[in-house]
């Protein structure tokens, strides 16, 4: 590893912020490289100054209450929730419509429509998100024994990471998202050159149910359904194939005793 | 396994206001910790942090769940540069068009260089983190004070993972340039 390569990765990982292999490559590099070595130490020396110094501007209690009424007595304008729940009928309702158009299959009926289409649009703004910021993972691993226990603690359900390999979806990694208002598990599988979020959370009560047709939102396919007690939803710019073949496969490594 | 209540399955779109402010209060004092680091004024910085709660309340909208802080911090940045006059708008420019010019190579620091960052006083930092550019000063705040992740400081500052990082490493070589200069370490 040259120091060019590793500039910026004693960023990241002076900052604790990088995972894995890449600790392993920088620390041999520091160890060989005196240059590189000064950067660290000297990144370490600032943040200690930093630190010490203790250079926070903290809010005065009189600014706090001033602010705290100022948002208070803002009432947000009232057409907009207003104008957005119609929004969601005017969309659940046309995705019925195009639904039964295309051969009466609906969404699946454990999922209400409108919650389906608004979980459907987190789902894909989170996989959007998750692109955009070039690391989808916050846990870098292939290995489902890995990335489970990484979830212990910070959720209060333990996910299903299921090991699809064999069937052509590559694990690599997982992390913590927010799906319309809730906490759930976002697991990374790689079909070919697509990538796949799939979110999963309890949803007790609830029996198996298949997926029924996939939602198209933005150019991402998403698919929710139902499995022993937990609820997933893939979204990937995958087939419609690829992503029901997932699906199916979850379902048997689910349904075999292991 | 613990299992939680089903939960309402509606997206919390039109979110009742008091919702709203539980998720604005407590991150007020990173809002205004940073409008004071961008404004260097504390009546700056509480109209600045007003301003973007004001914001926050009307594009809540547009909140689709994520670090709450980030979210508020990267209104309170916006809400900073729209506010700057034309002229000052090259404050953001400049720098953008530094960070895609060569690199240049930072001189390695020295064993006493590093002695003198590491007793560096509270004035000499806080005067060099001042006299920083603006991009470089809120990634530092943001950083080193606020202790966002590298994932959070992407979202407020709506930069790519990579450039957040590159950012940063010329941030803090500049910062040690100043404060090693300052602390007479260097003519």
């Amino acid at each position: 590893m040259s120091c060019n390569d590793t500039r910026l990765l004693l960023e990241a990982y002076s900052d604790g912020e990088l995972g894995g292999r890449d600790v392993l490559d920088v620390e041999r590099h520091i160890a060989e490289c005196l240059s590189c070595a000064q950067t660290v130490k000297a990144r370490l020396a600032l943040r200690e100054a930093l630190a010490a110094a203790d250079l926070r501007h903290r809010l005065p209690a009189r600014s706090q209450a001033r602010l705290r009424g100022a948002i208070s007595g803002v009432r947000a304008p009232a057409m907009f929730p207003a104008r957005n729940v119609t929004l969601w009928r005017q969309i659940a309702a046309a995705a019925a419509l195009v639904g039964v158009a295309l051969g009466g299959f609906a969404l699946g009926r454990q999922w209400p429509r409108e919650s389906a289409l608004q979980l459907a649009d987190a789902a894909v703004s989170s996989h959007v998100r998750s692109l955009i910021a070039g690391r989808p993972e916050d846990v870098l691993s292939s290995d489902h024994h890995t990335v489970k226990p990484w979830f212990t603690g910070k959720l209060d359900f333990a996910p299903e990471v299921i090991d699809l390999s064999g069937e052509g979806f590559r694990l690599s990694g997982g992390r913590l998202d927010d799906l319309a208002g809730r906490r759930v598990a976002a697991l990374v599988y790689h079909a070919g050159a697509h990538q796949i979020s799939l979110f999963t959370w309890p949803r007790p009560g609830i029996g198996c149910e298949g997926p029924g047709a996939a939602q198209v939102l933005r150019g991402f396919r998403v698919l929710l359904w139902s499995c022993h007690g937990m609820a997933y939803v893939a979204v990937s710019d995958a087939s419609e194939g690829t992503l029901r073949d997932l699906a199916r496969d979850a379902d048997a490594a689910l349904s075999t005793p292991r | 396994m613990g299992e939680r209540p089903p939960r309402n399955e509606t997206l919390p779109l039109p979110l009742p206001h008091e919702d709203l402010e539980k998720i604005l209060v407590p991150q007020l004092p990173a809002a205004y910790d940073l409008a004071r680091w961008l404004t260097r004024n504390h009546n700056q910085a509480e109209d600045l942090v007003q301003t973007a709660c004001l914001r926050a309340v009307r594009f809540f909208a547009g909140y689709r769940g994520g670090s709450a802080r980030a979210w508020l911090l990267r209104i309170v940045r916006n809400a900073f540069y729209d506010s700057l006059e034309d002229a000052r708008r090259d404050e953001r420019e400049l720098s953008l068009e530094e960070e895609t010019a060569s690199e240049r190579e930072p001189r390695d620091p020295s064993d006493p260089e590093i002695e003198l960052l590491r007793r560096a006083d509270g004035e000499v930092l806080r005067r060099a983190l001042e006299e920083l550019p603006a991009p470089y000063r809120e990634i530092i705040v943001l950083r080193e004070i606020e202790g966002l992740s590298y994932r959070e400081i992407a979202e407020a500052c709506g930069l790519p993972l990579g450039t957040v990082m590159s950012r940063l490493a010329r941030a803090r070589s500049a910062l040690q340039e100043l404060v090693v200069r300052t602390s007479g370490g260097r003519p």
